[in-house]
């Protein structure tokens, strides 16, 4: 049974293809997570504002299955780098955030005490240690011995998509994390952070897949072709989506802080308090 | 400023593997296709070119760097991804002294036209071959594969052909030293072909 997307070189059809694996995960993330909200409620641990954290997480798993399943997760597994890069930024800049932005701060703190990971969550949230630590899973998770490897069985593919949601994940902690146990840095640092951890880093792979006058991935290389679209063309739009492909993401995020920091530096003003920052 | 160093150390090193870890290179002597053993003649054969005239493979290729392919424009996935690594590398090295020719195993449906058309989509210079299927089968026979067979065919009419998938590399010296499986990536060709082109034995002799 094919339960996850992986390569097999086969022909492109437009004829869509059962993942059951993928549509299991999924129901699996809902259900922990309902599960989560209901006990938390049933003990008063939830904020009342914790309520709109429902719709984040709801777009996030949903941003999460599109671009795992067909046919976008089929297509970037096996037969276009260009839709795989679509679906990278997928899991990086939208699902993740957004699951991050869906849990409240209790069901967070649970979730990482539960996985026995919550030092290991404090030390991955300073901006430095996660920005290192999601470029190299980046570059690693990219470089053409791991992708041709990994991309041609069913367990190597899953563990390259959970690799790329775990990346996002700790991309965003030091914005993201939940403000009752993570130290957050100053906003300034938080753009500055994500400007060079998102924005500048990326650039370098990705301009090595622009620029490469031969294909980098077999995988992709030897892959049944989908319509007319060349190996090299589809390998530079690649490089160019993991280039400028994230910097939307990028400035509404900036843009979202700095109006935040604002907003709160106007409301410190009229009352008279000290703005609250980390 | 440690942390600056670490990061800018990492991003190198990983930088350095992504660059590495590409090239599928071996051992030197080793080549990227299958030696064979004992190598084999030229294949000697007529067929037809797109403007309808005769093409005498041997004759019209002979002391050149020839790289041979008999296969199908319906072909789902073999064919055009075998054109298209092989093409593709060509392209990168405009002055490889390598000329390419495809034989059809399917003359029913590969109209001059459609050869034409289909091959256009690989933007290098190919030599289309059809013929009938006696002479298509002979000319598989002298190349040394099995005859292309097609398969049954399907309520909608289309149908698939069994063809062997390698390229076969002719060398100057008009014999086959190497054939190329399905599988061979564009570096590989590039590669390849350089070195044959750099075996003494394998050069075109003075008044053959």
């Amino acid at each position: 049974m094919t339960w996850w997307c992986s390569a097999t070189g086969q022909p492109w059809s437009w004829s869509p293809i059962a993942y059951p694996g993928i549509w299991l995960a999924m129901g699996v993330l809902v259900a922990i997570y309902v599960r989560s909200w209901r006990r938390l409620a049933a003990a008063g641990a939830l904020d009342p504002a914790d309520g709109k954290r429902r719709w984040a997480f709801g777009f996030g798993v949903g941003a999460l299955w599109l671009a795992t399943d067909w046919p976008i997760g089929t297509l970037g597994s096996g037969y276009l780098a260009s839709v795989h890069m679509v679906q990278f930024q997928m899991y990086t800049l939208l699902a993740a955030p957004l699951l991050l932005l869906g849990m409240p701060p209790a069901m967070f703190g649970r979730l990482l005490a539960a996985l026995r990971i919550d030092g290991l969550a404090h030390r991955l949230a300073r901006p430095v240690v996660a920005g290192v630590t999601f470029n190299l899973l980046l570059l690693f998770t990219h470089s053409p011995f791991v992708v041709d490897r990994a991309r041609t069985n069913q367990v190597g593919s899953f563990v390259l998509d959970v690799l790329w949601l775990v990346a996002g994940m700790i991309l965003w902690l030091p914005v993201l994390g939940p403000r009752n146990g993570f130290r957050h840095p100053s906003p300034a640092v938080q753009c500055l952070y994500l400007f060079l951890a998102m924005g500048v880093v990326p650039m370098i792979p990705g301009a090595i897949l622009t620029f490469s006058e031969l294909p980098l991935y077999s995988v992709y290389e030897l892959a049944p072709r989908v319509g007319s679209i060349d190996v090299t063309a589809d390998q530079q739009v690649a490089g160019l989506i993991m280039k400028v492909g994230n910097l939307p993401f990028l400035w509404t995020a900036i843009a979202a802080i700095f109006f935040t920091w604002a907003r709160r530096d106007r409301e410190a003003a009229v009352t008279g308090t000290v703005p609250v920052t980390h | 400023m440690i942390a600056v160093l670490v990061v800018g150390g990492a991003l190198i090193a990983s930088l350095a593997i992504i660059r590495s870890s590409a090239s599928t290179s071996g051992p030197a002597s080793e080549w990227k296709g299958t030696a064979i053993t004992p190598d084999r003649p030229r294949p000697d054969f007529v067929l037809t070119d797109l403007e309808g005239k005769p093409y005498d493979f041997r004759a019209r290729t002979a002391g050149t760097l020839t790289l041979l392919f008999f296969g199908y424009t319906n072909c789902p996935d073999i064919c055009p991804i075998q054109m298209a690594t092989l093409t593709g590398a060509l392209r990168t090295d405009p002055g490889l002294p390598a000329t390419v020719v495809f034989v059809t195993t399917d003359p029913v449906r590969d109209t001059p036209d459609r050869l034409r058309t289909w091959l256009q989509g690989f933007d290098h210079p190919v030599t289309a071959l059809t013929g009938t299927p006696e002479q298509l089968v002979a000319a598989q026979e002298a190349a040394g594969l099995q005859p292309a067979i097609a398969g049954p065919p399907r309520p909608d009419g289309s149908y698939d052909v069994g063809h062997a998938a390698q390229v076969l590399a002719v060398t100057p010296d008009d014999r086959i030293h190497v054939v190329y499986p399905f599988g061979v990536r564009r570096e590989d060709w590039l590669d390849d072909l350089h070195r044959m082109l750099e075996v003494p034995e394998w050069q075109a002799r003075s008044g053959s």
